[in-house]
């Protein structure tokens, strides 16, 4: 270690860190009254006060209300089956600010992943600080012809569905998730309370650090081969 | 009386729903969590906030938590990500809460007075120089030099792979020490 690197050291543990706080009873006090973590009950109650129903004829049967926790949760993008999905008032195509990729490197807290499909032209880059998204866009703003967002945040993003659509669970290498697919969801936005647009077929994957959503309008299995050229 | 129970089986009991079981690994990295939280955001009620409502999290993600991982830097990794969902929600950048105690050396053989002020002004530069720092350079430090978790530990912590954590490292450094350098200008 260098001089400067023990000095850090050394200064770390000069801190006078405040008291550690009684987590272990707060904790379980919570777990105990089996209340969520927030970012998974704040906008379930948002979106209940303005359209939402879960929706118990699933929830009732065991088989399907187990399948449905499952997805309850992949990665930083949590699932609400909901009656009837939100009206917007206008799509907003909020991926954040347009950088170079070097840029969106620089300040995306994780190592960004690129396809490496032949044919493919590069991507404009875009990150949205508030979530820490980095997305890639292949095509125009108007025309997407592919989407690929990638993000680290717990509960960053949530996915209204209605029963129209279908949730095909996925497993690839160390990816799983499950692919939505023959009905359009919402995306909505629990950091900002903002619902954001309807979105079609979508492979949303994590791995042990990452989530991916993969959005084009092509079958799984060009889904899944996208996914596999993420490097 | 029974044998303490391992970490491995705390974890596997709490995958089952064991909140006791949960309650004793919350215990064993409590400390740890919210120093953790308290360097991102430099304020104790944001920091107690994050790491109670990474340990919640937490155990809904236990069945995702690979058996044999280390449970530390995945505990840190939730509990990171909660930090800094507060300090972007706050908009603002939680300084190192360093000058008091910054100034005050540490225990073990009495320094001598000249030696003590030189390692008082050194902390209090070093926490400057600290706190002019971006957030994913400052990040990195902390975790790896303040927390003294090791590299593999960090990049788990922080999401980022070995190599990045070793680039980014370099890099604060080099800015530490331009920053030292001007101020002892």
């Amino acid at each position: 270690m260098s001089e400067l690197e023990l000095a850090l050291t050394r200064l770390g543990r000069e801190l006078d860190y405040p008291e550690t706080p009684d987590l272990t009873g707060a904790v379980r006090r919570r777990l105990v009254e089996g209340r969520r973590p927030r970012s998974w009950r704040r906008p379930l109650v948002i979106a209940l006060a303005a359209v939402l129903v879960v929706v118990a004829a699933v929830m009732a049967v065991p088989q399907a209300r187990s399948e449905v926790l499952d997805w309850f949760g992949i990665g930083s993008v949590t699932i609400h089956y909901v009656d009837e999905l939100p009206k917007l008032e206008g799509e907003e195509f909020e991926l954040g600010a347009r950088v170079p990729l070097a840029e969106a490197r620089d300040r995306a807290q994780f190592a960004i992943l690129m396809s490496t499909l032949e044919g493919l032209e590069h991507p404009k880059v875009y990150y949205r600080g508030d979530i820490g998204m980095v997305s890639l866009l292949y095509g125009t703003e108007e025309e997407p012809r592919l989407l690929i967002s990638e993000l680290v945040s717990p509960g960053a993003i949530d996915k209204l569905l209605s029963s129209q659509t279908d949730v095909e669970p996925v497993r690839e290498d160390e990816w799983s998730g499950a692919w939505l697919s023959g009905g359009q969801h919402v995306l909505f936005l629990p950091v900002q309370d903002q619902l954001l647009r309807l979105v079609g077929n979508v492979l949303v994957v994590h791995n042990s650090s990452t989530t991916v959503r993969i959005e084009v309008d092509v079958s799984k299995d060009e889904a899944l081969r996208i996914l596999r050229s993420l490097e | 009386m029974g044998r303490p129970l391992t970490e491995a089986e705390l974890i596997e009991r709490a995958k089952r729903g064991d909140q006791d079981a949960y309650g004793e690994l919350v215990h064993a990295y409590q400390g740890i969590a919210f120093r953790t939280a308290y360097l991102l955001t430099g304020n104790a009620a944001d920091a107690e906030d994050a790491a109670q409502e990474g340990f919640v999290k937490a155990f809904y993600a236990l069945g995702r938590f690979r058996r044999g991982a280390e449970l530390r830097p995945w505990l840190l990794r939730i509990v990171t990500n909660e930090a800094r969902n507060r300090r972007r929600s706050a908009g603002r950048r939680g300084k190192l809460a360093l000058r008091a105690a910054a100034a005050v050396p540490s225990g073990g053989a009495a320094p001598s007075p000249e030696l003590s002020v030189l390692d008082a002004e050194r902390n209090v530069q070093l926490a400057a120089a600290l706190n002019g720092l971006r957030d994913e350079e400052r990040d990195v430090v902390a975790c790896r030099y303040l927390l003294e978790l090791s590299e593999d530990e960090t990049a788990e912590t922080l999401r980022l792979r070995k190599g990045t954590v070793k680039s980014r490292l370099s890099r604060a450094l080099a800015h530490l020490r331009e920053r030292m350098e001007v101020d002892d200008v």
